[in-house]
């Protein structure tokens, strides 16, 4: 186990941040990481300030933002697994290289998804001091309920991961312009993960959809860590507890966890019998 | 081998241009065909994407028309992104893959092979864009109430004619360069979602900023759109329709020119300094 | 069409820059240096020369894919640099191990889209490519997925391609890189035969396999490190060796110090050798057959008893090693 991890998660974390930084100098790669994530922010800002009459006050603008800030891991680490498999298989050409050597696919895509960690984590952090100190956002550091926030945070990251493992060996067996594979996910996700709206105002034959996804607890439990019981204006989630919510993101995550295994199983059969593990797909 | 002997003398000039975009697109055309994985990433997620969208709009109790802003403005992120996997990102792999140096050797034009590349995905980009429209009016029963037709065709091409010019410029991006240009690319989309107003009415800007922002073909052209097929468009427009057809004329002049220049200008600069066969694998 | 050569090169030469890895590195390599050479049409020209010699470089140049830092070159009677829309339409290129066009497409699709790149029509291109596959038979692969081919096969496409436009001057970098003796023999016979049937045509070929210029070029350049160091026919180049004496010599295994009192020895031009597993090889070159009995001394003073003594003709090897002074496979580990 221990070996394992040695040989597919630190040289995987480490190519990771390889590949993501080192085209250009940390100024302009700290740019480029926070620009993208940054603008899908304003856009939800002002999509706010053009109808809204609440103005900044009104819990649901906290919400949204705070929904939108957080969803950033979720595009990153699910975009990054897909990138990763990408990069290998097509830009470096090394997937198969990686795929004889002695090391756990799903593994190498945790490791990959290191990188993209540390860059969402800075585009996040540049988003809430944004938030609170230009766009009026309810943040304050000193309120924070921080072994919530962070407990919630570690969590959703595993689980988030998951889900990334699974796209990324799903990727593996795709052949055409797979680039957004990630991105289409993640943003669809958007729809049903309560990432910027409350679930209750989807139509009730779409919301099962919600509470099945881990993104709905992650997100609510870090919205009660930054706001406190602010959190609590919208009905969806209030009647359960912190421990409630922890309880089934955790059961969530383990079911993913199952998930991503077995499906990266089934991906990993379908991937080699169909000779994409160093098929081009260019076109 | 007496059947190398030329029938008749090879194309040259438009005729030639022509054959390279059919002969471009053909491959594009082939893959979609023959993988039909697009039709659920391209199609089905992205339009769930736009919902959200739509319901976030719902949470703010915003006008309707809104919905319909987000309707049009999901379905013409179908042609953006078209301009920058399809045809600008594209010559990055071309180059990865030794075929640029194919292209450039060869007498077309290298605007032919990116015309070729943008058209060969432009079935799966108006299939993109006709099923976000489609479902998303019939789904949340957006009201049209398009006041010219006529006036909604110009818009609509000369923003596309200024949008490709766009993404030829960012093209030549990749003679010079290759992973920087590939993230500059990768790092304009979602900026470009927000300052055309996508999902909003650029209005909202203010006019400095909003002008500023017309530089992209897509802000005035989806304003000018949303004023002519939306009841309450007028009344949220940035300028009156009539201007934003002028600047977008020369928007689409300018861009389709000096993507002509900075083509040729790129290719010198790379020829003189050696990166067209540049692979940094 | 006017002018008689189809290549020209004048003083020609190309300076890198590099990205600097480190602080106080060069950060320019000279990759061909005051390079003329003058290719008539209807020759097979070969440039011969070990890895980093520049040969790719040349052929970018001429290609117009990479402008000269100095001097100049015309192909087909125009200036690569300044008449590049001219230029094109009349070569085409071949690189070995190199993949073109894509690979979800068929040989016959890919063939066809390269086909429509220089303006021919879609009857002419089809007629071509059948009669090109059937040279070099691919004719039963045409409806294959090129990523499906062998590298062997793929490589064949490539040629297919390079002679699809019928070019007035075709360029081959290393056509039979990484291709087995058969489908190597298969490609120089179809160059071959195309020069024969094509009067006019134009090839310019480079290789670092010695015996594929000797059997293939009207003419071969040999250069190294940026420099072109010899340049005639085969037969001339081997002459100039012919007043030399070759011998190759295998002995019980020798100590290095034997070497260099053959060297010093009267009469002995060069000696290479390998050492071998139970025995050395000697590749004597030497002023006449009389030289010879000193070497033959010397080895009994060493102890050394004579295997096998063959008197041998020069080859495209000896004359390599003559003009660049060390062995091909030198020249490469000198290289890069
Ligand atoms: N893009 C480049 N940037 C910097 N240096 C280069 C570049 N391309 C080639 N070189 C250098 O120029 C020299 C000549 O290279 P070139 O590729 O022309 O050699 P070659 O004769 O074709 O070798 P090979 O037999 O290996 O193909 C080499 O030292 C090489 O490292
Ligand atoms: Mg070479």
């Amino acid at each position: 186990m221990l070996n394992t991890l040695r040989r597919s998660f630190v040289p995987a974390a480490w190519l990771g941040w390889q590949i993501e930084s080192n085209w250009t100098d940390p100024f302009l790669f700290l740019v480029f990481s926070v620009v993208k994530p940054v603008a899908s922010v304003l856009i939800l800002v002002f999509m706010y300030q053009a109808v809204s009459r609440a103005g900044a006050d009104a819990p649901i603008y906290a919400y949204i933002y705070l929904g939108n800030a957080f969803y950033i891991y979720v595009g990153a680490v699910m975009a990054g697994a897909s990138y990763s498999i990408l990069d290998d298989r097509e830009r470096y050409r090394s997937l198969k290289y990686i795929y004889i050597a002695p090391v756990s696919i799903p593994i190498y895509l945790f490791g990959r998804a290191v990188a993209r960690f540390i860059t969402g984590t800075i585009a996040v952090v540049i988003t809430l001091g944004a938030g609170a100190l230009f766009f009026r956002v309810p943040f304050n550091p000193l309120t924070v309920d921080w072994p919530l926030f962070l407990g919630a945070l570690a969590l959703g990251i595993v689980c988030l991961t998951f889900m990334g493992v699974l796209i990324g060996t799903w990727t593996m067996t795709l052949r055409t312009e797979p680039w957004f594979v990630g991105d289409a996910v993640a943003a669809a996700l958007y729809l049903f993960s309560g990432a910027i709206f409350p679930l209750t105002v989807l139509p009730s034959f779409l919301q099962p959809i919600g509470f099945a996804l881990p993104l709905t607890y992650w997100l609510e439990l870090l919205r009660r860590a930054v706001l406190g019981p602010g959190a609590a204006a919208f009905p969806t989630l209030a009647a359960f507890s912190n421990g409630q919510l922890f309880g089934i993101l955790g059961g969530i995550t383990v079911v993913f966890g199952l998930v991503a295994f077995l499906g990266y199983r089934y991906f990993d059969q379908v991937a080699r019998d169909n000779g994409m593990i160093d098929a081009q797909s260019n076109f | 081998m007496t059947t190398l002997v030329n029938t008749r003398p090879p194309d040259r000039g438009w005729r030639l241009f022509l054959r390279t975009i059919v002969a471009r697109a053909y491959p594009r055309v082939v893959g979609q065909q023959r993988e039909k994985a697009w039709i659920f990433f391209e199609t089905f997620l992205p339009f769930l994407a736009t919902v959200g969208y739509i319901y976030v709009y719902r949470a703010m109790q915003a006008p309707e028309d809104y919905i319909g802003f987000v309707v049009m403005g999901g379905a013409m992120t179908a042609f953006w992104l078209n301009v920058m996997w399809s045809m600008a990102s594209q010559l990055y792999w071309e180059k990865e893959s030794g075929n640029l140096a194919l292209y450039v050797m060869a007498p077309n034009s290298l605007m032919a092979i990116l015309l070729g590349m943008a058209l060969g995905g432009m079935f799966a980009t108006t299939l993109r864009a006709v099923i976000i429209t489609v479902l998303g009016s019939l789904l949340f029963g957006i009201q049209f109430q398009v006041s010219s037709y006529l006036q909604l065709l110009v818009v609509f091409v000369l923003t596309m004619t200024a949008l490709y010019g766009l993404g030829m410029l960012l093209a030549s991006l990749f003679l010079l360069w290759g992973r920087e240009a590939w993230q500059i690319s990768v790092a304009l989309q979602e900026p470009i979602y927000f300052l055309s107003g996508f999902y909003f009415p650029i209005r909202s800007f203010g006019f400095a900023i909003a002008m500023s922002a017309s530089i992209v073909p897509l802000t005035l052209g989806m304003d000018a759109m949303r004023q002519l097929v939306f009841a309450t468009g007028p009344a949220l427009g940035f300028l009156p329709v009539q201007v934003e057809v002028a600047v977008l004329l020369v928007l689409a002049v300018g861009f389709v020119a000096a993507a002509r220049f900075w083509l040729s200008y790129m290719e010198r600069r790379a020829i003189e300094e050696g990166t067209l066969t540049d692979r940094r694998r | 069409m006017s002018d008689p050569q189809a290549i020209r090169v004048e003083n020609l030469g190309r300076v890198y820059k590099i990205r600097a890895v480190k602080k106080g590195e060069a950060r320019e390599r000279v990759a061909l240096t005051d390079v003329n050479l003058d290719v008539p049409r209807g020759e097979l020209f070969g440039l011969l020369g070990p890895n980093g010699a520049g040969k790719t470089t040349l052929i970018k140049i001429l290609t117009t894919l990479l402008a000269p830092t100095t001097g100049r070159a015309l192909v087909a009677g125009y200036d690569v640099a300044r008449q590049a829309p001219e230029v094109r339409p009349r070569i085409n290129m071949v690189s070995g191990g190199e993949s073109s066009g894509y690979g979800l497409l068929t040989v016959r699709e890919n063939l066809w889209m390269f086909g429509q790149f220089y303006g021919l029509d879609t009857q002419t291109t089809h007629a071509r490519i059948d009669a090109l596959l059937e040279i070099v038979g691919l004719a039963d692969r045409a409806h294959t997925k090129t990523s499906d081919l062998s590298t062997g096969l793929r490589q064949k496409m490539n040629i297919v391609r390079g002679f699809l436009t019928d070019p007035e001057v075709v360029f081959l970098d290393e056509p039979t890189l990484g291709l087995d003796v058969g489908a190597s023999r298969d490609i120089r016979r179809f160059v071959r035969q195309w020069m024969a049937e094509r009067a006019g045509r134009t090839v310019l070929l480079t290789t670092h396999y010695m015996a594929e210029a000797d059997e293939l070029c009207d003419r071969v350049a040999i250069i190294n490190a940026g420099r072109v160091l010899a340049c005639d026919t085969p037969a001339n180049l081997k002459r100039r060796l012919q007043r030399e004496a070759l011998f190759k010599l295998e002995t019980s295994p020798l100590v290095n110090g034997a070497l260099t009192t053959f060297q010093t020895l009267p009469g002995v031009r060069k000696v290479l050798h390998a050492p071998h597993d139970g025995f050395s090889a000697l590749d004597l070159s030497l002023e006449a057959d009389s030289a010879l009995s000193g070497v033959i001394g010397a080895l009994t003073a060493h102890n050394a008893s004579i295997i096998s003594l063959q008197k041998r003709e020069p080859t495209l090897e000896d004359v390599f090693v003559d003009v660049v002074g060390m062995s091909m496979t030198e020249a490469e580990k000198h290289g890069d």
